[in-house]
């Protein structure tokens, strides 16, 4: 059962919208007992050979951005597969030159593109508690 | 100054273990003390951030705290106290290395260069119109091959005030720009080595000061990819590459690391005397890179039916 809180991050979907849409514009990513609490998990549901996304736990919050720097647009951001999170996981970092990130709303919060945010993806959790991304936001211009 | 070039880097960090299995899975080997050596004995020093032995950091942060050069002999080191004592603090340590900050608030040390003398062969290629370089019968491509780190290539910073950092290279230690990148840094070799670069710079704004990357030369092309790929496979997030540089004609593969910054394999760079004109150009995609790959899993075409569906 999927609880209440995951709403935050989507709403709990009908049967019709899995079946239509899910199946169309979406790409099941894991089911939300793999991602635990304070944790990341990155993504390539594209084989790009790379992690294009990753989804972030803390307590109630689920989000999920692209692997992709605003400092740089086109970096990958994590040191090691899933390594997403500084090391209290209290934020998320890029390991390429420090920014640090609130991990709830994407904006940078120091280093050197304070003020700018993470491009956040679109995440439905299904009635048995599988993780979809919505795929065309995870086109563009920096895709990597 | 007859200065050779970075003979260890050493950082203080926050998660230790992480970055000790990040230079084990690099390719370093682990001699104790917190050091990681490449073949040469050229080394990154790791240790926790708080470490008494450490000097401070930087006021950004960055994790690097020390570069440390390796000299030819002490008549160099006396020179470099004889020059830097002319206007700051030049400290000798029990081991006779000496520490002075350069003009930017870099932590350098400069000893006599542990660097071993190393008899390996280079990667070998075979082609029309050149005497073959492997003998027959020599099969080049070895899957199982585990290629290491050969010697500690060169470090960059990112610096608030580029032009005085080069003043300070070039004018108190001796170093030549190579090739300059206008709107980044010039490409600095000492004058120990005939090496394209063992210093770049890279103007950026005073927050984020501290150490871009460092790398270690392997022993070719083919090397660099085996070893990046070794890399990718055991987890580590590529960055950028590979690829081949212009400036300095080295090839690169970049990967993201825990030491707050990016971490290179590179190999094949050109080598360079007094005789060179340094070039010039504006940093860009065409400017940085002959051609840039990215890795992909692995993956192979064939003949026959399609291959059956998982």
């Amino acid at each position: 059962m999927v609880p209440q809180w995951w709403s935050t991050t989507g709403e709990r979907i009908t049967k019709q919208f899995n079946v239509i849409v899910l199946t169309n514009s979406f790409k099941k990513l894991c089911h939300i007992d793999d991602l635990k609490d304070g944790t990341a998990l990155g993504f390539d549901p594209l084989a790009k050979g790379q992690d294009t996304l990753f989804v972030v736990r803390q307590g109630p919050v689920l989000r999920s951005y692209k692997n992709d720097c605003p400092h740089w647009p086109g970096s990958p951001m994590a040191w090691r597969k899933n390594a997403y999170l500084t090391s209290d996981g209290a934020h998320i970092a890029c390991h390429g030159h420090g920014a640090r990130f609130d991990i709830e709303s994407g904006l940078c919060i120091s280093g050197p593109c304070d003020g700018q945010s993470l491009q956040s993806l679109e995440l439905k959790v299904d009635e048995s508690g599988y993780l979809y991304v919505r795929l065309e936001h995870l086109s563009g211009k920096t895709d990597i | 100054m007859n200065i050779i070039g970075p003979d260890a880097l050493v950082f203080g960090v926050e998660n230790v273990k992480d970055c000790e299995q990040y230079l084990i899975d690099y390719g370093l080997d682990s001699v104790g003390d917190g050091r990681f050596e490449a073949l040469d004995g050229t080394s990154i020093v790791v240790l926790p951030k708080d470490d008494a032995s450490l000097p401070p950091a930087l006021p950004t942060g960055n994790m690097l705290r020390k570069t440390i050069y390796g000299v030819a002999d002490q008549n160099t080191l006396d020179a470099i106290a004889g020059e830097l004592g002319t206007d700051r603090e030049v400290k000798v340590l029990d081991d006779g290395s000496l520490v002075a900050n350069d003009d930017l608030g870099f932590t350098l040390g400069f000893q006599i260069t542990v660097r071993k003398a190393i008899d390996l062969p280079a990667e070998t290629v075979n082609a029309p119109g050149a005497a073959p370089q492997r003998p027959v019968n020599v099969a080049a491509a070895d899957p199982d091959a585990a290629p290491k780190p050969r010697s500690l290539s060169h470090v960059v910073y990112f610096v608030p005030d580029v032009a005085k950092g080069e003043a300070f290279y070039t004018q108190r230690l001796g170093f030549r720009c190579t090739d300059r990148f206008t709107n980044a840094g010039p490409f600095l070799r000492p004058a120990g080595t005939q090496d394209h670069h063992t210093l770049f710079m890279i103007q950026t704004p005073p927050f984020l000061q501290g150490c871009e990357h460092f790398t270690f030369h392997m022993g070719g092309p083919s090397e660099v990819m085996q070893a990046g790929t070794r890399f990718v496979e055991k987890g580590y997030e590529s960055f950028w590459g590979p690829g081949r540089h212009i400036f300095g004609s080295n090839w690169f593969w970049y990967f993201n690391s825990p030491f707050g910054c990016h971490v290179e394999y590179d190999a094949d760079m050109d080598i360079h005397d007094d005789e060179w004109t340094a070039r010039e150009a504006l940093s860009s995609e065409d400017t940085s890179q002959i051609f840039l790959f990215q890795h992909r899993d692995k993956w192979f075409p064939s003949g026959g039916p399609p291959p059956a569906k998982e």
